[in-house]
C-alpha cells in the first residue's frame, strides 16, 4: 500500500520545527527517521496531513557525553548511537536495546528519540531509556521544557508531550561504576517484534546491591517499571535467590494483554524469565567493583 | 497535491525531480527514475529486497519517502556492473546459486557489499547475522552466506 | 495407458549431473529480471481494490460517489456490478454452482480481506485514496473459522446453496483396513492439527492487461499461472473467446505453488482493461497478498490409528480428517490427493483407510503450497510412527528401517493405486546416520543432558511424489464426472538456427526461483552436443503456444526433460538425413557422438550440427526435394504414467508415480523457559533419482528445508474467533531469517527412476516436506512432550512443558 497524500515541511532548526507544529495544529507529525511513521502510513493506519522532516535541523544533530549524561539529539540515527563510545561507555543497556530493535539497515534511518516518542510498549529503546533513567526535552511554541523519563510514558503510544511540542533531545543519566546492566527480549524470530522485555540495572556496594532498577516491555500499555522488584533487589546479595525473588516479584501484578505474538499469561511467564536472566548477566557485569 | 524538487546523485549520476511528497523513494527509483532493480516486497520495512546504499549504508527504500533522500549519494544494484563483467560479489552469487527467485537478490547484494566493505574479514557467523536484516523466501540462506565468504575472499585478494 | 517401458539409462551423460552455473542467474543478478512490475507501458492505469472489513456480512448497499470524485479515478466496479463484466472464476471443486466466486464478492463477503471493489485510476496512491472512500453498509452475520464447529447443524452457512458447509466427504477403504487393524497387536492413536501457512514468496502477484477492441484480443502479462493448456477457463472468466486470450509470462519472484493458478489477480486487471480501453496494471500489495491471495495452505485436524504387530510391522492406517478451505474450494479436495499419493510413506502397509471430510469457513480460501498437502500427510504419518516406537520402546530408527519397503519390492504399488518407481530407502538412511553423525551426537546428548541441557536429536524418513496425473482432479468423484481429465501436458520447441545456435521456446510460466533455463539449456547441451550457455531460452505467449502444465508437483524437469528429448529426437532424425547426403554416406551408417554425425569407423568423415544447420536453412536445392528448409522441432510430452481408478474408487490408478525419498536427522537444544528452540545440527539425504544440477538441488532441499522449519514453528495464517485476520503483514506472519535457519549438510542418493528421461525424480518440494517430522520428533525428544498441533510455537511448546511437570 501506499501512504495517504501529506505536505512536507523541512525544518532547519529546534525552533523552527516548533514554530510549524504550532502553525500546522494537531494535523502535523515531526517525521525523524521514519522507521516508526512511514510503516503506518504505508497501512494507511496513520495519515497526518502534514510531516515536519527535523534530520537537517543542525542543533538537533549529535550524540554525545554531556555532564556525566549522554545526549542523544533528535536527529540521531541509531546505529550511530548504538556504536558511539560514550553510549557504550554511559549508557551501555541503550546499545544493548538499539542492537536488538529492528534490523541494521532500519537503524540506519531511524532515530533514537523517534522512538522513543513513538512510545510504542513493546519497543525497546523506550524500555531502556527508562530503565537507566533520564530527561526528555521537549520544545513547543511557549519554549522548552524537561520531562523526567518517568513521567514521560503514559499509554499506547501516548507521551506527556503536548499538541505544538517536539522532543528535541534525550539526556541519559548516567549511573556509577560498580553498575551492571542486562537487557534481554524474546522474539519469535530473530527479526520479528519482541513478545516481551526486560531492562535492568543494578549497582553494587559492598557485596549488596544498593540501587536496582527492573523495567518491562511488552507487558503494559507502557515501559513497566517494577518497583517491587527493585525492593527485593536493594539490599539483597547478588545472586540467584535474590534474583529469583525478584522476578517473582517483577511478573507478580501485571496483567499483560494477549495478541498474535502471544498470550497474556506466556509474556507474564516470559516477563519472570527474561528479568531473572537479566539480572543475571547485570551482575556479572557489575561483579567487577561489587 | 505536494511536491518538491530533489536532486540526488544514483549510481554516481546527478538526477534532479519533481516528486510528490509521499512518492517513496523505492518507486521514485522504479517508477520515475526506471531502476526497477530496487524491489519490493512488503512496503513496511520488514523484508528488505528494496535495500539501497546511501551513503554507503544499506536503507529501505519503500520506508523513505523520496524527498527525504534530497542531496543523497544513493546507490542501487544497477551499478555493480555498469558492462560487461560482473561485480565480484554477483560472480560469487552466481557460482554459489545463492539466488532462487532473485527477487531479494538485489537487496541482499547491496547489504552483502556493505559488510564486506565493513569488515573484509568477516566469519560465517557475521555474515549469516548481517544478512539477516534481508528476507530469502528460496534459498534458506545458507548459499548466500557461502557466496558473502567467497566474495570477501575474492575482493581482499583483488585489493591486496 | 498401460505400464511405460523401463528405459536404459546412458552410462555416461556430459551435461546432466553438473552444478553447472544457472542460465537464469545474470540477469537477477543485475537487476534485470523483468518481474512483472516492472513492466509498464504507456497510458496504462493501475487498480487498487477495496477489501472487506467483515468476516461475514451481507453487502447491503456500496456507495461509491465520494470515490469517483477523486481526481484520477477512471472506473471503479464493486461488488454490486461484478457479474456484468465477468463470468464466475474457474472452479474445480465439487459443486462449483453451490460455492460460485467472482473476483469480488458478491451478494455477501465471506472473509475478512475479500474484495468489495476495484478502482482504476492513474496512479497505484491515488487508487488507493479512492478505494478508502468506498462506502459499504455490511449486515454482520455469525463469523464462523473453527472447523469442527462448521460442522455443526447450526453453524452459520458460508454458502446457502450448499445447505451446508461441507462441500465435500467421502470415505475411502483401500485394503483390507478391518482385517489389519484385527490383526494388529498394538493401536496407537492421535489427535494431530496442521495450522494455515503459506509460500509468501517475496514478490506479490500481478498481472498487466490490454484489452485491443478493435481485433478482440486480450493480453494479459503475469506473473502467475504456470499452465497454458487450461487457458480456456479463464477465457470463459473473462467472457472473451479462447483464441483472443494471449498470457504473456513473467519471472516469478517465487511461488512455492502460491502463484500456480493464482487467477484472481489477471481477471482483475483485465476486467478494468476492458471496461477503461487502457492497459491497467494490478499489483497486489502485502496486505492482499496475504488476506486474498487464494492460496493460504493446508488446515488440517487428524484423528489417526496406526496398526502393528508387537514386533513393530506395521500394518494400516485409519485417517478421519476434516480440512478448513476457508470461504471456497477452488481446487476441491486436491490436497489429499497428495497424501494419499505416498499415504503409507516408504512403509510396507497393506491398507489405508481414509475418511475425508472439507470444510468451508469464513478464511482465505486455500491453494498450492509446496507440498501441496503431501507434507502434511507425511508429518502425520511420521508422528505416528513415532508414537508407535514410543509404544513400543523402539528406537525411532529401528522401527522405520525394519518397515522399508526393499529395493527389490519396486515398482511397489501402495494401496491407494499409486505406484513408488523405485527407490533404496536403507541406503538413504544410512547415508544420513552417517553424515548427521547419528551415534556420535546420541552419545553427546547424554552428556549434555546431564549439564542439564535439553538436547534432542529427530529423525524422519519420507516420500517426496512427483508429476501430478490429472486423475487427480476428479478421482474423487463417481463418474460420470464433468470432465474427467487425463492430459498434462508439457511441450518445447527447438529450433537449431542456420549458425547452428540453438533456441529453446516453452510454453508454460515457468520460472518461479526454479531452474527451468538451466534445466532445459542443461538437456539442450545433452542431447545436440552445445554448450549449455550457449543455448538461448524463450517464452512463447500463450496463443502463439503449445500445450504446457508449468511447475507444480515437482514435474517440471521431468517433463520439460522428456519434451526436449522428442524435440531433441526429431532434430536429430532430420539432421542424419541432411547429414547422410552431405556425406553422401548411408543414413544407417551414421553415428551420433559429440554434437555431430559421423560414418561409422570413419570417425572423420563427419558434419557438425552447425554444418547440417546452415545447409537445412540455407541450400535447399543441394539437398534431396522432400527435405523442407529449416531444423526445427516441437514435442508435447504428456504424463509417463498414469491408469484410471476403479468404478468403485477403491484404487485410484497411478496418479504420481515418481517418488523421491528422504531423511533428515536434526538436533535442537530447546529452552524449556521460553520455547525457543536453536538448531546445533541438521543433516539431510535426499534421493530424487538422477540430480540434473546438484548445487541447484541441494538450494531446493535447504529451501524447502526453512519453510517446512516455519511452517512447523510459527508461520500461520491466524483468524480469532470473530474471523479477524492477526497476521495481515510479515510483523506478524513471521518467516524464517538468516539467523533462525540452520546450515544444513546435504547429501544425495541416486536412484534412477526407470520411467523417466535419465532418471530424474522431481525434487523442488523436498525439505518442506520432511522438516517438520524431524524438527518436532527433535523437540519432543528434548522436552519429553509430545507435539500435536502446528505450529508448535514458543509459547504452546512451554505450555506442553508446564503441562508435563
Amino acid at each position: 500500500m501506499k501512504s495517504p497524500p501529506f505536505e512536507y515541511h523541512r525544518a532547519g532548526s529546534a525552533a523552527e520545527a516548533a514554530g510549524l507544529l504550532g502553525e500546522l495544529g494537531f494535523d502535523a507529525r515531526i517525521l525523524a527517521g521514519g522507521q516508526s511513521l512511514i510503516p503506518l502510513m504505508n497501512l494507511r493506519l496513520a495519515a497526518p496531513g502534514h510531516l515536519v522532516d527535523i534530520t537537517g535541523a543542525p542543533d538537533l544533530a549529535g550524540c554525545g557525553a554531556n555532564g556525566g549524561g549522554l545526549h542523544i539529539g533528535a536527529g540521531a540515527r541509531q546505529r550511530t548511537v548504538e556504536l558511539h563510545a560514550d553510549t557504550l561507555a554511559t549508557a551501555p543497556v541503550l546499545a544493548d536495546a538499539i542492537s536488538n530493535a529492528g534490523q541494521v539497515p532500519v537503524r540506519h534511518q531511524g532515530t533514537v528519540v523517534g522512538s522513543i516518542a513513538h512510545a510504542d510498549p513493546s519497543a525497546e529503546m523506550p524500555a531502556a531509556f527508562k530503565a537507566q533513567g533520564g530527561t526528555v526535552t521537549a520544545q513547543g511554541a511557549g519554549g522548552t521544557r524537561e520531562i523526567a523519563s518517568e513521567d514521560f510514558f503514559e499509554g499506547y503510544f501516548t507521551t506527556a508531550l503536548e499538541e505544538g511540542e517536539l522532543v528535541t533531545a534525550v539526556t541519559v543519566d548516567a549511573w556509577p561504576a560498580g553498575t551492571g546492566h542486562g537487557f534481554l527480549e524474546f522474539s519469535v524470530t530473530a527479526e520479528s517484534w519482541p513478545i516481551a522485555l526486560a531492562a535492568v540495572l543494578i549497582h553494587t556496594s559492598g557485596g549488596a546491591i544498593d540501587r536496582a532498577s527492573v523495567v518491562l516491555g511488552g507487558v503494559a500499555e507502557v515501559p513497566l517499571r517494577r518497583p517491587e522488584a527493585e525492593a527485593v533487589l536493594v539490599g539483597a546479595e547478588p545472586g540467584a535467590e535474590a534474583f529469583e525473588a525478584a522476578a517473582e516479584a517483577a511478573a507478580t501484578g501485571i496483567e499483560p494483554l494477549s495478541d498474535s505474538f502471544g498470550s497474556g499469561a506466556y509474556r507474564k511467564k516470559l516477563a519472570r524469565v527474561l528479568t531473572r536472566r537479566a539480572l543475571t548477566t547485570a551482575a556479572e557485569r557489575a561483579g567487577g567493583d561489587a | 497535491m505536494s511536491t518538491h524538487d530533489i536532486t540526488v546523485t544514483i549510481n554516481g549520476a546527478m538526477t534532479s525531480a519533481n516528486v510528490e511528497s509521499r512518492r517513496s523513494l523505492a518507486d521514485f527509483l522504479r517508477h520515475d527514475v526506471g531502476l526497477v532493480g530496487t524491489h519490493i516486497g512488503c512496503e513496511q520495512g520488514a523484508c528488505g529486497a528494496c535495500t539501497v546504499l546511501i551513503g554507503g549504508r544499506s536503507v529501505r527504500s519503500c520506508i523513505m519517502f523520496a524527498v527525504q533522500a534530497d542531496g543523497a549519494d544513493i546507490q542501487t544494484v544497477e551499478s555493480l556492473a555498469p558492462g560487461a563483467e560482473m561485480h565480484p560479489l554477483q560472480e560469487a552469487f552466481r557460482r554459489h546459486q545463492g539466488l532462487q527467485c532473485g527477487f531479494c537478490t538485489p537487496g541482499m547484494l547491496l547489504r552483502s557489499l556493505e559488510l564486506i566493505n565493513d569488515n573484509p574479514d568477516l566469519t560465517a557467523e557475521e555474515a549469516r547475522e548481517g544478512i539477516s536484516s534481508n528476507m530469502c523466501r528460496c534459498t534458506g540462506y545458507q548459499y548466500i552466506v557461502d557466496a558473502v565468504l567467497d566474495a570477501a575472499a575474492e575482493m581482499r585478494a583483488e585489493e591486496g | 495407458m498401460t505400464v511405460p517401458e523401463v528405459r536404459q539409462h546412458p552410462e555416461h551423460l556430459e551435461w546432466v549431473g553438473k552444478s553447472i552455473p544457472r542460465v537464469e542467474d545474470p540477469k537477477f543478478l543485475r537487476g534485470r529480471g523483468n518481474y512483472i512490475d516492472d513492466y509498464e507501458v504507456p497510458n496504462m492505469l493501475e487498480v487498487a481494490v477495496a477489501r472487506s472489513t467483515m468476516a461475514h456480512a451481507k453487502i447491503l448497499s456500496i456507495d461509491t460517489s465520494a470515490a469517483e470524485a477523486v481526481p484520477g479515478v477512471v472506473a471503479i466496479v464493486t461488488s454490486e456490478n461484478v457479474t456484468d463484466h465477468v463470468n464466475p472464476m474457474p472452479d474445480f471443486g465439487p459443486s462449483p454452482d453451490k460455492h460460485t466466486w467472482y473476483c469480488l464478492a458478491v451478494d455477501k463477503v465471506r472473509y475478512m480481506g475479500e474484495g468489495v471493489a476495484v478502482v482504476a485510476a492513474t496512479s497505484r496512491a491515488i487508487a488507493e485514496d479512492a478505494a478508502e472512500l468506498i462506502e459499504v453498509e455490511y449486515e454482520p452475520l455469525e463469523p464462523l473459522t473453527d472447523l469442527l464447529e462448521a460442522l455443526e447443524d447450526d453453524a452459520p452457512l458460508i454458502h446457502e446453496a450448499l445447505e451446508s458447509n461441507i462441500p465435500f466427504q467421502r470415505n475411502f477403504t483401500f485394503g483390507d483396513v478391518d482385517g489389519d487393524f484385527a490383526a494388529a497387536d498394538v493401536i496407537v492413536r492421535d489427535t494431530l492439527w496442521w495450522g494455515r501457512s503459506g509460500g509468501q514468496p517475496l514478490e506479490t502477484v500481478g498481472a498487466v492487461a490490454d484489452y485491443d477492441a478493435a481485433t478482440g484480443m486480450m493480453t494479459i502479462h503475469v506473473n502467475s499461472m504456470s499452465f497454458t493448456h487450461f487457458l480456456f477457463l479463464l477465457a470463459n472468466t473473462l467472457r472473451v473467446p479462447s483464441n483472443k486470450l494471449d498470457l504473456q509470462p513473467h519471472p516469478s519472484g517465487g511461488s512455492f505453488g502460491a502463484k500456480f493458478f493464482e487467477v484472481k489477480t489477471a481477471t482483475i486487471a483485465a476486467m478494468m482493461a476492458r471496461i477503461t480501453g487502457r492497459p491497467v496494471k494490478f499489483m497486489q500489495d502485502r496486505l492482499d497478498n496475504i488476506a486474498n491471495g487464494d492460496h493460504h495452505g493446508s488446515d488440517r485436524y487428524y484423528e489417526v490409528e496406526l496398526a502393528a504387530k508387537a514386533d513393530g510391522t506395521l500394518l494400516s492406517t485409519r485417517y478421519k480428517v476434516v480440512d478448513n478451505y476457508g470461504a471456497y474450494i477452488q481446487f476441491g479436495v486436491g490436497q489429499h490427493g497428495n497424501s494419499l499419493a505416498q499415504a503409507v510413506g516408504p512403509y510396507r502397509m497393506s491398507s489405508i483407510g481414509y475418511d475425508l471430510t472439507a470444510v468451508l469457513t469464513n478464511k482465505c480460501q486455500q491453494g498450492a503450497y509446496r507440498g501441496f498437502g503431501s507434507e502434511v500427510g507425511n508429518w502425520i504419518l511420521e508422528r505416528m510412527v513415532d508414537l508407535m516406537a514410543r509404544e513400543l520402546d523402539m528406537d525411532p530408527v529401528d522401527i522405520r528401517r525394519m518397515n522399508f519397503i526393499q529395493p527389490d519390492q519396486f515398482p511397489y504399488f501402495i494401496p491407494t493405486g499409486n505406484v513408488y518407481d523405485s527407490g533404496d530407502y536403507e541406503a538413504v538412511l544410512n547415508k544420513t546416520m552417517e553424515l548427521s553423525d547419528y551415534k556420535g551426537w546420541r552419545e553427546r546428548q547424554a552428556e549434555m543432558r546431564a549439564e542439564g541441557r535439553h538436547i534432542g536429536i529427530g529423525v524422519c524418513t519420507c516420500q517426496e511424489r512427483s508429476v501430478f496425473s490429472a486423475t487427480e482432479f476428479w478421482f474423487w468423484f463417481d463418474e460420470p464426472v464433468a470432465a474427467p481429465v487425463t492430459s498434462a501436458p508439457e511441450s518445447v520447441t527447438l529450433k537449431v538456427d542456420a549458425m547452428g545456435a540453438v533456441t529453446a521456446t516453452l510454453y508454460s510460466n515457468a520460472s518461479w526461483g526454479n531452474s527451468p533455463e538451466t534445466m532445459v539449456a542443461q538437456f539442450v547441451a545433452e542431447e545436440l552436443g552445445v554448450e549449455p550457455e550457449d543455448v538461448s531460452v524463450v517464452y512463447g505467449g500463450s496463443n502463439q503456444g503449445m500445450p504446457a502444465t508449468g511447475p507444480g508437483g515437482s514435474r517440471f524437469t521431468i517433463m520439460v526433460g522428456g519434451a526436449v528429448e522428442g524435440a531433441s529426437q526429431s532434430i536429430r532424425a532430420k539432421a542424419a538425413k541432411i547429414a547422410a547426403h552431405l556425406l553422401e554416406a548411408n543414413e544407417d551408417d551414421l553415428v551420433w557422438e559429440n554434437g555431430g554425425f559421423a560414418v561409422r569407423g570413419s570417425p572423420d568423415q563427419r558434419k557438425e550440427l552447425a554444418e547440417i544447420a546452415l545447409a537445412a536453412h540455407m541450400f535447399k536445392h543441394s539437398l534431396p526435394e522432400e527435405i523442407e528448409t529449416g531444423l526445427e522441432a516441437s514435442h508435447v510430452q504428456d504424463h509417463p504414467y498414469t491408469t484410471m481408478p476403479n468404478p468403485e474408487r477403491t484404487n485410484l490408478g497411478v496418479f504420481y508415480p515418481f517418488v523421491g525419498h528422504a531423511s533428515h536427522v536434526v538436533v535442537v537444544e530447546v529452552d524449556p523457559e521460553t520455547g525457543r528452540v536453536e538448531f546445533l545440527d541438521y543433516a539431510a539425504v535426499h534421493d530424487c533419482g538422477t540430480v540434473v544440477n546438484p548445487r541447484s538441488v541441494g538450494g531446493q532441499v535447504i529451501g524447502g528445508t526453512v519453510q517446512g522449519l516455519g511452517s512447523t514453528l510459527y508461520e500461520e495464517f491466524l483468524y480469532d474467533e470473530d474471523g479477524v485476520l492477526r497476521t495481515p503483514s510479515f510483523a506478524e506472519y513471521l518467516i524464517p531469517s538468516a539467523m533462525d535457519s540452520p546450515t544444513l549438510r546435504v547429501g544425495h542418493n541416486e536412484t534412477p527412476s526407470p520411467y523417466t528421461p535419465y532418471g530424474i525424480k522431481g525434487g523442488g518440494e523436498a525439505g518442506r516436506m520432511m522438516a517438520p517430522s524431524a524438527i518436532c520428533a527433535a523437540i519432543d525428544d528434548a522436552l519429553g512432550i509430545r507435539i500435536r498441533r502446528l505450529p508448535a510455537t514458543p509459547e504452546r511448546i512451554v505450555e506442553m512443558v508446564d503441562a508435563k511437570d
